[in-house]
């Protein structure tokens, strides 16, 4: 079966020589256009006249860390310039004071992102998504018998470059691996018929994200007519049945540029942390963090790698973010440490697609920067 | 019409219940769990590319709802895509069966209708539906008592939300009729509309449960926002939209008529909150959330916090 997996990767350059191809990525190029937002923006909106809650469940969300320097593993540094700023509020009126300040930063971000097209229920849709995003994670990173981690990785590596190739949006990719993961788990499928799961996952996942839609007949093409088109769409019906037309996620690269977004982080920073993210897809082991760690850790590590000189502003707008509890301090330092030793080896072999993308110039040669050769060992400096 | 999981059927049809606008909708029996279940198909048409992506987006923002149990939404049990043809394909989605709506719950209230204090419990829990579809950017869209299920124990639950874009974009050709009646202005004008149309429409339902009877019953669009303009009266030029083709001259200038001349028996703050949701401009008009906060509301927990 993965003799034609393979082969279709080695014909990808040759495939988009075709026709289909160039008409498919002319009409998807405006696709690129993505929702780009500017990280320096002041907030400057006023909120609706409603009166947020700030009862149980601000609080379940938003942890306020007496000692910040406790807060959260590899932003330590950072936390030495929030002390002076603690000591001067009393805990609860910082309380009182930054939860309005979080909801409109959070407010102003979710608009920005296109993520939402009215203010008024903001603060709510973002509480549940914190609250939602934790089913996301499975409780163990077990695969069926005929299905190992390896087998797994050359599987999302190749609708990782499937993905590149047909220039859909970040949140497709997320949603299609997840699908897969959850398909795995629920529906039988038999080794020979792998790639075309992987395909439909896709393909599904396009379906509920992309405005363009790339033929059915096409795929299979990718697929080297190893499958015919009945077959695929019969796999289709399998896996909505199977999943019951549960196609709903919480995708990490949300939350990774909510929190970017919120804390002012560079472009730098936030495509570093886009490529630490999108080699977690790759790790079977990553299956059991949820989408909110999984950012959260990302980004802090993407910091870590940058050490980029300290601004009090972007100090600041970091503390503001760090109110949200991302997730334990112990499972977030697992997985950078995951992330770590992943960028460290990404192109000692054959360099994964995620590498690949992430050394272009679009993306600022992050992957290939050179504070991530011995990011482990710069987490354990921070300990 | 029975749903096939394998080769076991899972859900015998026990009667037809309504042929609705969409469609039949048969009454089943789960023989997994001897529940009663309410059947909807949609008949999808599929090209060489297998179901639309609407439909697939449709059903799974139902199916995203269902995980958070909202007490004020009918539960969507399960849901089904079989082929019917290379053409066609079946889309089957499995709801909770309750068998009274707000329609038939009204005529059976004994005269003189219902009691001011149920009444504000039904528009508590409707209200509560509303706010947790609009918050998860659903909005309704065909809101009316037909679709308001209320079971034997006074609960309310929302029905058929979100269904009116999977039938609208694969339905286009079936001769519906709907109801004008629950339609808000910028509905009838044709203009751009969001969330704020499901609140007119909970405003109309508000005033019927004083009423029982329909608040505005037109017979077509023009004659549907004459009869609305007859109560809030004609609404001043800068708040006429401005993407329509229907102008505000075609309408005499009416001045606005006190609610309570339509709806006696409402309180005053009750009158207050739906003078708010019959607000013209829909950006004006309250919503979900803020309605729910509307003082309408507090009074009756301060009450019971001063009995006990």
């Amino acid at each position: 079966m993965f003799s034609s997996l393979f082969s279709s990767e080695e014909r990808l350059p040759l495939i988009l020589k075709t026709t289909t191809v160039d008409y498919i990525l002319g009409l998807c190029t405006f696709l690129l256009l993505r929702r780009v937002f500017s990280s320096t923006d002041e907030p400057g909106v006023v909120l609706q006249g409603r009166r947020l809650s700030t009862q149980s469940s601000d609080a379940m969300t938003v942890a306020f860390h007496e000692d910040g320097g406790t807060c959260i593993a590899g932003t330590t540094i950072f936390f030495s310039f929030c002390k002076p700023l603690n000591v001067g509020f009393h805990l609860h009126s910082l309380q009182a004071l930054v939860p309005s300040l979080l909801q409109r930063e959070i407010a102003t971000a979710l608009e920005k992102l296109g993520l939402i097209s009215d203010r008024t229920y903001a603060w709510e849709m973002f509480l549940e998504m914190v609250r939602s995003q934790a089913q996301y994670r499975f409780p163990n990173a077990d695969l069926p018998l005929h299905f190992t981690d390896a087998t797994r990785a050359i599987l999302v590596n190749w609708i990782i470059q499937v993905h590149e190739m047909m220039n859909f949006q970040e949140d497709t990719l997320y949603l299609a691996i997840h699908l897969l993961n959850l398909s795995l788990r629920l529906i039988k499928v038999t080794t020979t018929n792998l790639q075309l799961l992987g395909m439909v996952c896709l393909f599904l996942a396009a379906k509920k994200e992309e405005s363009l839609l790339p033929e059915v007949s096409f795929l299979c093409y990718l697929m080297d007519n190893t499958y015919t088109k009945q077959q695929l769409l019969r796999m289709e019906r399998k896996v909505l049945c199977g999943l019951k037309f549960n196609l709903s996620h919480c995708a990490p690269s949300h939350f990774l540029s909510l929190l970017a977004a919120v804390a002012r982080c560079s472009a730098m920073v936030l495509s570093m942390a886009r490529y630490l993210l999108e080699l977690s897809l790759l790790e079977g082991q990553c299956v059991t963090f949820s989408p909110l760690e999984l950012a959260g850790a990302s980004l802090c590590l993407a910091r870590l790698v940058l050490q980029e000189p300290s601004t009090p502003e972007g100090d600041a707008a970091w503390c503001l973010v760090s109110s949200i509890h991302f997730g334990s301090e112990a499972t977030l330092r697992k997985i950078m440490n995951i992330l770590a030793s992943v960028a460290a080896k990404a192109d000692i072999q054959e360099p994964n697609a995620t590498f690949v993308k992430f050394s272009s110039l679009a993306t600022m040669h992050v992957s290939r920067h050179p504070g991530l050769i011995d990011a482990s060992s710069l987490l354990l400096e921070c300990t | 019409m029975a749903m096939a999981h394998g080769t076991r059927v899972q859900y015998e049809p026990v009667a037809e219940i309504g042929g609705g606008a969409y469609g039949t909708v048969y009454k089943a029996r789960d023989t997994e769990s001897g529940q009663f279940v309410a059947l909807k198909s949609v008949r999808v048409q599929t090209d060489q590319n297998g179901l639309p992506s609407s439909t697939v987006r449709e059903v799974a923002l139902l199916r995203r709802l269902e995980q958070f149990d909202h007490p004020n939404v009918v539960r969507l049990m399960d849901v089904c895509a079989t082929q019917r043809s290379d053409q066609e394909t079946k889309v089957t989605l499995v709801f909770e069966h309750v068998d009274q709506d707000l329609k038939t719950y009204l005529e059976r209230a004994p005269a003189p209708g219902l009691s001011p204090g149920r009444i504000k419990d039904l528009m508590k829990q409707l209200l509560c539906g509303l706010a947790f579809l609009h918050s998860n950017r659903v909005m309704h869209r065909d809101l009316k008592p037909e679709n308001i299920l209320v079971t034997s124990q006074g609960q309310v639950k929302l029905a058929d939300f979100g269904l009116a874009r999977i039938y609208s974009c694969h339905m286009a050709l079936t001769p519906v009729v709907v109801t004008l009646w629950y339609r808000p202005p910028e509905v009838l004008l044709q203009s751009s509309y969001a969330t704020p149309v499901d609140i007119w429409s909970t405003g109309c339902i508000f005033a019927e449960m004083f009423r029982r009877k329909p608040l505005f019953c037109g017979e077509s669009e023009m004659d549907q926002l004459g009869k609305i303009f007859e109560v809030v009266g004609l609404p001043p030029e800068e708040e006429w939209p401005t993407d329509v083709t229907l102008s505000r001259k075609n309408f005499p200038p009416l001045m606005a008529r006190p609610i309570t001349d339509f709806v006696p028996e409402i309180n005053e703050q009750g009158a207050q909150l739906l003078l708010k949701m019959l607000t013209f401009d829909p950006l004006k008009r309250i919503s979900a959330l803020n309605a729910l906060e509307h003082l309408y509301f507090h009074d009756e927990e301060t009450l019971i916090e001063t009995k006990s």
